[in-house]
């Protein structure tokens, strides 16, 4: 297992109270596996990852459970040995190329920079190294590309120079956090087709945060669809796509509008919208918006179970 | 989406040859002055009651053409007619009447609404520009349009700041909607909401387009959602219409080897293992608009250009009845 994180807990303190990010997330990644989380906005997805790689450093946040890398606990692990891992085994690709990238100097400046400060290789040797990756990553000139600046890439090109550079080191773990929302399909389908051949070659396992079912259903292998901070429904691509369980899964996936076939003449639309997490219900988060609440969610927050295809719901427990 | 209505063949807003260019730089600068061709040679027919989706990679065009067709910005060349008149070079107090008859949906409500007014306030401006209503009678239609677009009553009060995505995009389609415009342009106007959110917002619409008999120009660069709303799709590369057609064909059987492949890009959710959908990947990035291939501007990236392509630069003809390809060798079915 490359990855095990057992009821991880997020909270952060602000001026309107304590608010709870991340309630009770555990799952499990393996080698050369990739896992899709699943999400909109405030439901933890990002959160959760940044805990992972130890990128939390508001001190309002307090951060409970269990996140183990290779059976060694992250949690409370020094800076500087969590620096270590950062960028050599554990690889990050951020929505926007430009947070990862400095705008002063070359791409291959920056690429090398980091094999050098990981791996210690001379000069030369890294600047080789960078040409090597950029090459892998589709660069139709990838000794011309070294010597441009970011500016002068367009989008896709720049999202192709941070996964060559998180790529430096043969990450053993890649945790990419929505790096196609802002690129075009076009460019998507390209990045997309990267990663599947990355993982194949450098056998990496892939956390991919995406909000996008159809770019999960394309890439992972297995599936986590969160919501208000918990993991609502999990399972393989198959099970999640074919028999989805939980109900906002099911209406996440019923309003997305075909692209072949019968045009609904309305989209089935999930009433309200995400909650605020100061404003959690006591029951189940979903509750309000959910169209099969009856009186147990009012009272309880539902829980995940052991099973491999779990949904954190009543009516599917009782069904 | 409701069906086109009457004397449909009569366009309510139709571009020809229209074009937009920017120049950029100084003479001083390393590159001199240039020209950015961001909308180049574009006639398009918007016929009452029907929605025509824009799609396109960015920098395609398609806002550029967007704000062209509501004239917030001058257009180069080309003309722009509105209801047969030519409006392409009126002054501004010659359009000012005009401009309560073509509105403007933006993509991100919280850019386009001022934070320090109340959002009752917001969509009150628009009647106390245009319209020859009393107070009393703007803030019992301001009611009335927060009912059309699902706000509370009570909600006028209300800062923007203290809505959610969804509800501040109603606001701004509030404002839109207020002195009952013939044509509304929405300029990627879910791009900036959850996608639990899209839905409501984009049945909203249709309900709107039914009931006060709108035409919308849809621009979005989700291809499914675009496919939801339009009834006729313009399909831009690099400033131009490469093809043209009823939404439901076009995405059944793209014509143009770019719309192949852009449609062919979206990812979808699928139960069956993957790798059942024949994918094309482009290579290659759209050229800069400030200097277009010859020729085809997609030839470069095209995986059957020949010869003539990089040469002969085609035309968009009407191939069978409402589809138009700009391409020598379309695939048709």
């Amino acid at each position: 297992m490359i990855l095990s994180v057992r009821d991880l807990r997020v909270s952060f303190r602000t001026h309107d109270g304590p608010v709870r990010a991340i309630d009770g997330v555990s799952f499990d990644l393996g080698e050369s596996e990739i896992l899709g989380v699943v999400g909109e906005s405030g439901s933890g997805k990002t959160v959760s990852l940044l805990a992972v790689m130890g990128l939390i450093t508001d001190p309002n946040a307090s951060i409970e459970g269990s996140i183990r890398y290779k059976g060694r606990e992250l949690v409370g692990l020094p800076a500087r040995e969590l620096r270590r891992l950062r960028g050599n085994e554990i690889a990050m690709i951020f929505q926007d190329p430009m947070t990862a990238l400095t705008p002063v100097y070359t791409i291959g400046w920056q690429i090398a920079e980091q094999i050098r400060a990981h791996r210690g290789l001379s000069k030369a040797k890294a600047m080789a190294r960078v040409e090597e990756l950029l090459a892998e990553v589709n660069f139709p000139n990838p000794h011309e590309a070294m010597s441009r600046y970011p500016h002068q890439l367009s989008g896709g090109m720049r999202q192709r120079a941070v996964i060559a550079m998180a790529l430096s080191c043969d990450p053993t773990l890649l945790v990419a956090d929505e790096p196609t929302t802002a690129l075009d399909v076009t460019v998507q389908a390209g990045i997309l087709d990267l990663v599947r051949k990355l993982r194949a070659k450098h056998k990496s396992a892939v956390v991919f945060i995406t909000h996008d079912m159809g770019v999960v259903s394309e890439l992972a292998d297995r599936v986590m669809v969160m919501y208000a901070g918990r993991v609502v429904e999990r399972g393989t691509r198959t099970e999640l796509f074919s028999d989805p369980r939980h109900p906002y899964t099911r209406a996440l996936l019923g309003s997305i509008p075909p692209l072949t076939g019968q045009k609904p003449r309305r989209l089935p639309a999930i009433p309200g919208s995400p909650p605020s997490l100061l404003l959690l219900p006591q029951g189940c988060a979903f509750g309000p918006r959910c169209p099969v609440r009856y009186e147990p969610c009012e009272a309880d927050k539902p829980g995940l179970g052991n099973s491999a295809h779990a949904a954190a719901c009543f009516r599917v427990a009782q069904a | 989406m409701s069906e086109p209505m009457t004397d449909k063949d009569r366009p309510i807003l139709e571009t020809r040859s229209l074009a937009k260019r920017f120049s950029i730089g100084t003479r001083f600068s390393a590159e001199g002055r240039r020209t950015v061709h961001a909308v180049d040679n574009v006639s398009l027919a918007v016929r009452r009651g029907e929605t025509v989706g824009l799609v396109g990679e960015s920098g395609c065009g398609k806002s550029t053409l967007a704000r062209c067709l509501v004239r917030l910005y001058d257009i180069t060349d080309g003309k722009l007619l509105f209801e047969g008149d030519d409006i392409t070079s009126k002054s501004l107090s010659e359009l000012r009447p005009l401009r309560r008859r073509l509105q403007m949906v933006f993509q991100d409500p919280s850019a386009s609404l001022n934070p320090r007014r109340r959002v009752g306030d917001l969509v009150a401006e628009p009647l106390r520009i245009h319209g020859k209503l009393s107070s009393r009678e703007i803030a019992v239609r301001v009611a009335e349009l927060f009912e059309l677009v699902g706000l509370l009553p009570d909600h006028v009060m209300r800062y923007p700041h203290e809505f959610s995505g969804g509800q501040r995009q109603r606001v701004g389609i509030a404002r839109a909607i207020a002195l009952n415009p013939d044509l509304v342009v929405l300029d990627e106007p879910v791009s900036a909401l959850d996608v639990s959110v899209q839905a409501q917002i984009v049945n909203l619409l249709a309900d709107l387009q039914e009931k006060l008999r709108l035409t919308y120009i849809f621009i979005a660069h989700d291809l499914s959602v675009v496919r939801q709303v339009s009834t006729r799709i313009a399909v831009m590369y690099l400033g131009s219409i490469v093809e043209e057609g009823p939404a439901e064909e076009v995405f059944a059987t793209p014509a143009h080897p770019y719309s192949q492949a852009l449609i062919s890009a979206v990812p979808v959710v699928e139960t069956t293992p993957s790798g059942t959908r024949k994918r094309i990947i482009l290579t290659g990035d759209v050229p800069s608009p400030l200097k277009p291939p010859s020729g085809c501007r997609f030839h470069p990236r095209c995986p059957i250009a020949a010869d003539r392509c990089r040469s002969e630069r085609p035309e968009l003809k009407e191939h069978r009845s409402g589809r138009k390809v700009a391409c020598h060798f379309p695939t048709l079915t």
